[in-house]
């Protein structure tokens, strides 16, 4: 059953989410948005991070409450904020990571929490047989009920996890970024999975960044940015670039007021400090080349899941690479950790300040510190005062507030973390610093702050490498801006000869 | 150095115990008591010090009770089979001591085992070469010969301390035990190196979040190496102060003290989610556990109540450390959700 092309259809709504709000202090993070499904449709979820798809999904799943708004299925309003009741109504969610016990078997996972009990609470393993073979048999799932979870290849699990949402009726599927670990065969098998589902009348919502697979699987799509939902649209009416451009917006228009006023330096000084040649590892980049000079900065943007991350870190040695060579100032380095590249002058700034980045329950002196400790060495004492005055220093020259080295990393704001995450590199004096992803949550104050940060250390004579999903951001402080596509490096320009456009152009294309 | 509201709560909780005992219990606040108390729980109080280093890491070392009796063993052999001078066989148990740390270290970094099951192992293996060493069994005649090495029974030395200076026309001074002040130098010599080296502050990130640790160029694996090698090296030392006041030693010594320790470290604030904590709690923690089984012996409570109340205060700090991890990470829920 084809979708319906008119979303304002009266036909019998499956799901309707109407005027949702989610407010957090005086963050709008869902903001009067829309949402409807239709029996038997699947219908892409898309945003760039932060546009609202987590906390919208969050509401339909009852992990938190909205401030406003609405939830009906199949007309009946839904109880918000209660997770157990939406799975009773029928809204089953499949996770981005598994969710289930990895030691018990299919058919125990399936039941998980809810088997069917006889007298004495003993557990009827006939009925639950029964009951999930006949849901195999009508969702045409291929599945040995017997078979010990945790030994199932990635694809399998998925379909356990997707039988467990039907055997408790599941009337609407949140699907998120359900191929984020599949490889490319077993992603046509869910889908054909999932196609099988639209035909018993299941409707789908597919999270996704992945545009391919929204364009191969999806009938329609619902776009969201800054919290609203800016666009709902047949699939087949949409275009790649089309689809970008509305997920970065507005954005568009600004370019010309970001870009200009600031001088570029493409090549900065041209010596080439950092040279990349032939990286490859399998499964995730390929074949990567680029050379990265003293006195600029090169933004890397693509796509999330274009592999960016995983490159970096595969140049800094905290991850594997297969095969390829990096160079800096024209001599081979092999580097194996972190220790080796910073050894080198190489500094690295990760992407997730909480999880890689920082120590938030240790002091902003003591974070800023980490990468230098051994300078503040005397026999085998630290130097407390010289420490104290070198994070003194620091603190100033980010503005980092409150300005007060013993509050701990944890009581700041996203933005002055990020500036201590920065700083901490920065105190290193390196000749390369990466940056992943560097203004992530972080406010338009601090943004604008970093920003020069960066074109200061550029302006020292170092090499800047940054890696954005924020096309903004790139035409605001790239000098050369490189393009990454499913792994690979697909063009490097000079700022001063694209346009926004032209970038998503080529970001989206195939 | 920060100081935590868990040590401070210790250290309250600590003098309360003391006041109730003082005035509670009979012959609670006499000099010999005090002395007892010193000479009891200072060597355990050194395992303490030694088990921080594993839990800072978000680890634990449940090895360090055979590791003790190994370390006993090693010393007990070395003196009385091989007639090998003190000064040879201290340090030598003291090597042997930390080789079974960097043993637990490395398996822990290389075999990337959970620490609990890799010191599980070895706990058993350790013990299980205690026997497959012991002198008292290879030569059955050594079993009843007394220690008599001259420097290992030299540190069970006690001194008068108030008649040193002349405090005691005044007031009756315990005798302080020489096994008290190697443990206060064991305290100030990792305390400073806890608090004011380039190691010590990669044991609290490491602990704290050891992947952005490894980002930020630091070599988790050979701080965890060295940090379970510390550990031994203080079972080690402990095991040096208990043969030497019990003059000898037995294939079951240390038998279940991994609990003590673990229970003293976390009672005294060192926090079991890693990263946070001194070693200053510990100790504090250790002569607070024995002052409850020497108080209550003494107000005729029944051992088994010890027992139980030992748990029960053991429960108070794990649950104490809980409750500040679980405010600690709403706090920061709270944060996030400001931010995002």
């Amino acid at each position: 059953m084809p979708a319906a092309a008119n979303v304002n259809a009266s036909a019998a709504q499956l799901l309707d989410a109407h005027g949702l709000t989610k407010v957090y202090g005086n963050l709008v993070a869902l903001d009067h948005a829309d949402f409807r499904v239709m029996p038997g449709e699947v219908r892409a979820l898309i945003g760039s991070n932060g546009a609202g798809k987590s906390t919208l999904i969050k509401v339909l799943t009852g992990a938190i409450m909205p401030t406003s708004g609405s939830v009906t299925l199949d007309g009946a309003e839904l109880p918000l904020g209660r997770p157990e009741e939406m799975i009773r109504h029928g809204i089953g969610c499949i996770y981005q990571h598994s969710n289930m016990a990895p030691a018990l078997s299919v058919l125990d996972n399936i039941f998980l929490g809810r088997q069917p009990t006889r007298r004495f609470g003993l557990v009827d393993v006939k009925a639950q047989r029964r009951e999930a073979e006949e849901l195999l048999k009508r969702y045409c799932i291929d599945l040995d009920l017997d078979a010990t979870v945790g030994e199932l290849p990635t694809v399998k699990q998925k379909e356990v996890e997707i039988v467990k949402a039907l055997a408790l009726d599941a009337k609407v599927l949140l699907m998120d970024e359900p191929t984020g670990w599949l490889a490319a065969s077993d992603v046509r098998r869910l889908h054909d999975t999932i196609r099988l589902l639209k035909s018993r009348g299941v409707g789908i919502v597919y999270i996704s960044h992945m545009l391919d697979e929204i364009f191969t699987v999806c009938d329609t799509m619902t776009i969201m940015r800054d919290g609203r939902v800016i666009a709902e649209a047949d699939v087949a009416d949409m275009t790649r670039a089309k689809v970008i451009e509305l997920m970065v917006g507005d954005r568009l228009a600004r370019e010309s007021s970001a870009a200009a006023g600031e001088a570029r330096h493409p090549r900065g000084n041209g010596e080439i400090r950092l040279s990349v040649k032939g990286l490859s590892r399998r499964g995730m980049f390929r074949d990567v080349s680029f050379d990265l000079y003293g006195g600029e900065i090169l933004c890397i943007t693509g796509l999330i899941g274009s592999k960016r991350t995983e490159l970096m870190h595969a140049i800094f040695g905290s991850e594997p690479r297969d095969a390829g060579t990096v160079e800096i100032d024209g001599k081979p380095v092999d580097f194996r950790a972190p220790g080796d590249a910073m050894a080198c002058g190489v500094g690295f700034v990760p992407e997730d300040r909480h999880r890689d980045g920082l120590m938030l329950g240790m002091t902003v002196t003591e974070n800023l510190v980490m990468t230098t400790l051994d300078r503040f060495r005397r026999l085998f004492l630290l130097d407390r005062r010289g420490i104290e005055a070198a994070s003194r220093r620091s603190i100033d020259d980010l503005s980092v507030k409150p300005a007060d080295g013993r509050k701990l990393v944890r009581q700041l704001s996203g933005g002055n973390q990020q500036k201590v995450l920065v700083g901490k590199w920065l105190r290193l004096g390196p000749k390369v610093i990466i940056l992943d992803e560097p203004t992530v949550g972080v406010d338009v104050g601090a943004k604008a702050e970093i920003y020069s940060i960066l074109r200061a250390e550029r302006d020292r004579g170092a090499a800047v490498l940054v890696v954005s999903s924020d096309l903004e951001e790139v035409m605001t402080v790239a000098d050369r801006i490189g393009i990454m596509v499913s792994g690979r490096l697909r063009s490097i320009h000079d700022t001063t000869d694209m346009s926004m456009a032209q970038v998503v152009a080529e970001i989206g294309a195939e | 150095m920060r100081v935590q509201s868990a040590f401070i709560a210790v250290v309250l909780f600590f003098l309360a115990v003391l006041a109730f005992f003082c005035v509670f219990a009979p012959n609670f606040a006499t000099a010999s008591n005090f002395e007892d108390l010193m000479a009891g729980f200072s060597f355990i109080a050194i395992l303490a010090i030694g088990e921080s280093f594993p839990i800072l890491l978000r680890g634990i070392d449940l090895s360090v009770g055979a590791t003790l009796a190994l370390a006993g063993m090693v010393a007990f052999d070395l003196t009385l089979m091989f007639d090998v001078p003190g000064y040879v066989a201290i340090p030598i148990t003291l090597a042997v001591a930390t080789l079974c740390g960097a043993v637990n270290g490395a398996l822990i970094v290389k075999l990337r085992l959970q620490p609990f099951i890799a010191t599980l192992s070895t706990l058993a293996a350790y013990r299980g070469l205690v026997y497959a060493i012991s002198g008292r069994q290879l030569v059955p005649e050594l079993s009843t010969t007394p220690l008599s090495d001259p420097w290992i029974m030299g540190l069970d030395t006690y001194f008068d301390i108030g008649s040193a200076t002349g405090l005691s026309s005044l007031i009756e001074l315990p005798w302080v035990p020489l096994s008290f002040f190697i443990m206060i130098a064991t305290l100030v010599v990792f305390g400073v190196m806890l608090g004011r080296t380039r190691f010590g502050r990669d044991i609290y990130t490491v602990g704290g979040n050891a992947e952005a640790a490894r980002l930020a160029g630091i070599n988790v694996g050979r701080t965890i190496i060295i940090a379970y090698a510390i550990c031994g090296f203080c079972a080690g030392l402990g095991a040096l102060l208990m043969i030497a006041r019990l003059s000898t030693t037995t294939e079951s010594l240390g038998m279940g003290m991994e609990m003590s320790a673990i229970a003293a470290a976390v009672i005294g604030g060192v926090s079991l989610s890693g990263g946070i904590g001194g070693l200053a709690g510990p100790v504090i923690g250790t002569f607070l556990l024995g002052m409850v089984l020497i108080g209550l012996t003494l107000l005729g409570i029944s051992q088994f109540v010890q027992q139980i109340l030992t748990g029960v205060i053991l429960l108070i700090a794990v649950g104490h450390d809980r409750f500040l991890a679980v405010r600690r990470q709403k706090r920061l829920a709270a944060n996030l959700a400001e931010e995002a």
